[in-house]
């Protein structure tokens, strides 16, 4: 029974899903300081690569890889961050997304470390690596009624379940403290936040590096659940596909961007056609929503109204029992 | 060889500096970086490679249909892109940033299913012919591109400068609101500017096809990225300094092709973007803005 | 003495808005800064607060250069201050701006934001009584979970009061704090600035109002021009000729406003 349910194929999606809810939150966190940065495909690839080499060459355990690959590409950040965060929003944005094409270029034509434009494969996988330790545990998949594979793709998705679930909880944390309100002072009115006694920099920096950190945490995972990573995976178009999500689902509060990784995570999968046109689909929307609604789908107005619904629900069904 | 190169150089800076220009005179007037000009600038080329090699018209049959289409782009881009983001007054600074990266994408992709990927070739009698001077050769095609660049500094410049237009147009630059109230018919100025810029970028499409006798969808993005690193390079909304970064821009790919690594050569200007925001953030030509302005 | 400003001068690109001001403001007084627009008061603030450098000369706040420091800092040592066009952070609520003011007494960082030990809920509470608090002494109780920019231009203007004051300031500036309000409001801020006062920070006032200026301040400067050309008791400035002529060469209402 539960067996049939569990489709190795939508644990994929749902996989795909988690990962780019992970980079869509990277990408609000930064945003909610009021700064644009396109850097973020390029702080996921070098995750990625990171913890890719690190596992392949040195052997290191997956998890040690992607903490090290997450904190390197947020050390990265902080010294992309320093420089460029003195400037406007605009300037921003072109940097940054020149600096994640001096990273793809790095990629492509560092070929003794990265393989090129072929990239990386053999990358120890997630999955495997965890059916070969509960193997050795004396566990058999066969024990749930599983097959292998699905206990694979399965383990994958519950611990980006778990994980982006702390990540959300981490930054709604963070969010609603001392921190959360220096960010969104600085993104409402810069001057009047630094003459409050808000060092700017240092909180400018600080969200450009954990939009980095994450990232590049997100780039990682990305890595070790697939087990083979090229530089087009980390290039302008996943910058723009991450962008979306932030700009379709919303930045005012983190639901935004993770609504938006999971609709137009789905929304390819469900509608076949659009796949083809995906992008041009993409533009348009990015234009129609900076026009119409240009906070995004999800605002806080939206989550209060949400929060009514289903308290006023909660208390009907507490009167009924 | 070093000659050839140096010539090479300055035909790719040339390019450069047109596709740069497009970019200042929006920055310049409406504070906007417009990123979708580079994908006007491929649609330009696409055009050049329709008229001339897929219908075997005359060359400047190619140059006429390329500015009208793109300025025709240029408009649209304007009307449904931008205008719209101008008129809820309070909206984000980023909205125009954000809403033409759309466009870009969008066009790209829509270039894609026109034209279909890979490199289309940009066949014309025009880019074969060449004079030796002693053991260089150089291509009228590169004479052609040089000159036209400066042509257009030159008349960008004095337009700006010295024509009744030009000054509405800095007036609307320096303040929409003030040029409004001034009697400046804001509207038509900018969507004016927008226009000039996208026909810009029409020509120099057609220029970079017959230069390299090849046309992708992906070159509005590349040659975009590096239009944007060379306005940041030359100042903002600087003119003079669109010209000069487009051309160091284009001398330092052409030699670190020659003497360096090839690999890298998309790297270089965005390295050198990073130096110059760290060591001189005004750009090499732009004026140190007072404090007060934004 | 608080604040020491010495041959101040300011330029912009070329256009000077202050030469060689000197004045200095003594503890626990209200000191107004007056004098036609564009004379270069709110010049003045932005230098004191660091919002732009100096072109020349030094501004020492209790015996300490400060005009090389960054705009935060001059909050942490003790100056705060409001905005001639407010500038709050309009979509947050009342309390929430409030709450901002206090981030310079704060320390909690990301991990204690996060998960939140005893020490940081006790900070966090503490920030949010203070600021409530705050909110009752400028008269805004009650108000604490409007948005901002929802509030009237007279409470915005308290509010702008409230949150500079949450940063515990020894140097409270007030860019025209009475512009844009009726006499009752003004009334009102009359006994909000002179209750400031009672709680022993000194004011720096930068008001049109003429009336409200001459009964609240203990001191006045008188800018025009870019240059100081008057300092004294309201007494002495109202029967100063010079400042009777920078104020009548300009608009004759204003003195009078």
């Amino acid at each position: 029974m539960l067996a049939e349910l569990i489709n190795p194929y939508y644990l994929q999606v749902g996989s795909f899903m988690l990962i780019n809810i992970i980079l869509g939150i990277s990408m609000y966190i930064t945003l909610s300081t009021g700064q644009l940065s396109l850097a973020n495909a390029g702080f996921m690839g070098i995750g990625a690569y990171t913890s890719a080499l690190l596992t392949i060459h040195f052997s290191l355990p997956i998890p040690v890889g992607v903490v090290i690959g997450a904190i390197f590409a947020g050390l990265l950040g902080i010294v992309v961050g320093l420089p460029t965060l003195r400037l406007k929003g605009v300037f921003l944005a072109i940097v940054t997304l020149g600096f994640g094409e001096v990273i793809r270029v790095i990629f492509v034509n560092w070929e003794s470390l990265t393989k090129g434009s072929v990239g990386l494969s053999g990358i120890p996988h997630m999955g495997r690596e965890l059916l070969k330790t509960v193997k050795e545990l004396g566990f058999e998949p066969k024990m749930l009624g599983l097959q292998n594979n699905q206990f694979i793709f399965m383990a994958i998705f519950l611990i980006l379940l778990v994980i982006v679930i702390f990540v959300i909880w981490f930054f709604k944390r963070q969010n609603d403290s001392r921190i959360g309100r220096a960010f969104s002072a600085i993104k409402l009115d810069e001057q009047a936040a630094e003459s409050m006694g808000i060092n700017i920099t240092y909180y400018k920096v600080l969200a450009f590096a954990q939009g980095a950190l994450l990232s590049g945490f997100a780039g990682a995972l990305f890595a070790h659940m697939l087990g083979y990573i090229s530089p087009a995976d980390f290039a302008y178009h996943k910058a723009i596909d991450i962008l979306i999500f932030a700009v379709l689902g919303g930045s005012e509060v983190i639901w935004g961007p993770a609504f938006g990784a999971f609709f137009l995570t789905l929304l390819p999968e469900v509608l076949r056609f659009i796949s083809e046109y995906r992008y041009m689909i993409y533009g348009v929307i990015i234009v129609v929503m900076m026009v119409v609604r240009p906070q995004g789908l999800i605002d806080l107005n939206v989550v209060k109204w949400i929060k009514r619904k289903t308290t006023r629900r909660g208390l009907k069904n507490g009167t009924g029992n | 060889m070093l000659i050839e190169q140096l010539i090479n150089g300055i035909t790719l800076g040339s390019i450069y500096a047109i596709v740069a220009l497009g970019f200042t005179l929006v920055f310049g007037v409406l504070g906007i970086v417009n990123m979708g000009h580079g994908e006007i600038f491929m649609f330009g080329a696409f055009i050049g490679v329709l008229v001339t090699t897929t219908f075997g018209l005359p060359l400047w049959l190619a140059f006429l249909a390329a500015i009208i289409v793109t300025a025709f782009m240029g408009y649209l881009l304007e009307r449904f892109a931008l205008r719209p983001l101008r008129n809820h007054q309070g909206s984000n600074h980023l909205a125009p940033l954000i809403s033409t990266i759309g466009v870009s994408i969008f066009l790209e992709n829509l270039s894609h299913h026109l034209f279909g990927p890979g490199n289309h070739p940009f066949r014309t009698p025009f880019a074969e012919m060449s004079i030796e001077i002693g053991s260089v050769t150089v291509y009228l095609v590169q004479i052609v591109i040089f000159v036209i660049s400066l042509i257009l500094m030159a008349a960008l410049s004095f337009w700006l400068g010295k024509t009744k237009a030009g000054k509405a147009l800095r007036a609307v630059a320096e303040n929409l609101e003030t040029a409004s109230l001034l009697g400046v018919d804001t509207k038509k100025y900018i969507t004016l500017t927008v226009i000039l810029a996208s026909a810009m970028g029409g020509i120099a499409g057609i220029l970079v096809g017959m230069a390299f006798n090849a046309v992708t969808p992906q070159m509005g993005l590349s040659m975009g990225l590096k239009g944007l690193a060379i306005i940041i390079l030359g100042g903002m909304g600087n003119v003079k300094g669109a010209m000069v970064g487009g051309l160091i821009l284009g001398l330092a790919e052409t030699f670190i092709v020659v003497y360096g690594d090839s690999g890298y050569r998309d790297a270089i200007a965005f390295i050198a973007i990073i130096v110059i925001l760290l060591v001189r953030p005004q750009g090499l030509f732009g004026q140190k803005t007072s404090d007060v302005r934004r | 003495m608080v604040l020491e400003i010495k041959k101040v001068s300011k330029n912009f690109g070329g256009l000077s808005a202050l030469t060689d001001v000197s004045f200095s403001i003594n503890k626990g007084e209200i000191f107004g800064l007056i004098g036609p627009n564009g004379a270069g008061k709110t010049t003045m603030f932005n230098l004191v607060t660091s919002i732009f450098p100096t072109s020349s000369g030094d501004i020492i706040f209790k015996g300490e250069k400060i005009n090389e420091l960054k705009p935060h800092l001059i909050t942490e040592k003790g100056i705060c201050r409001t905005f001639q066009n407010i500038r709050l952070f309009p979509q947050m609520t009342t309390v929430e701006n409030v709450m901002v003011g206090v981030h310079s007494r704060s320390s909690s960082g990301v991990l204690k934001s996060v998960f939140r030990p005893k020490s940081q809920r006790q900070e966090e509470e503490g920030i949010k009584v203070k600021s409530q608090d705050l909110l009752k002494f400028v008269g805004l109780e009650g108000y604490e979970e409007v948005v901002a920019e929802n509030l009237s231009y007279g409470q915005q203007r308290r509010l702008e009061i409230a949150r500079a004051m949450a940063s515990d300031p020894e140097l409270l500036l007030l860019d025209e704090p009475a512009a844009g309000m009726n006499e009752t409001e003004t009334e009102d801020l009359f006994q909000l600035i002179k209750r400031i006062q009672q709680k022993g920070i000194t004011v720096l006032l930068i008001e049109h109002d003429m009336p409200l200026v001459m009964n609240l301040c203990d001191r006045i400067a008188v800018l025009n021009f870019g240059v100081k050309i008057a300092e004294g008791t309201p007494k002495e400035i109202q029967d100063n000729p010079e400042v009777i002529e920078a104020y009548l060469g300009r608009e004759e209402d204003e003195l009078d406003a």
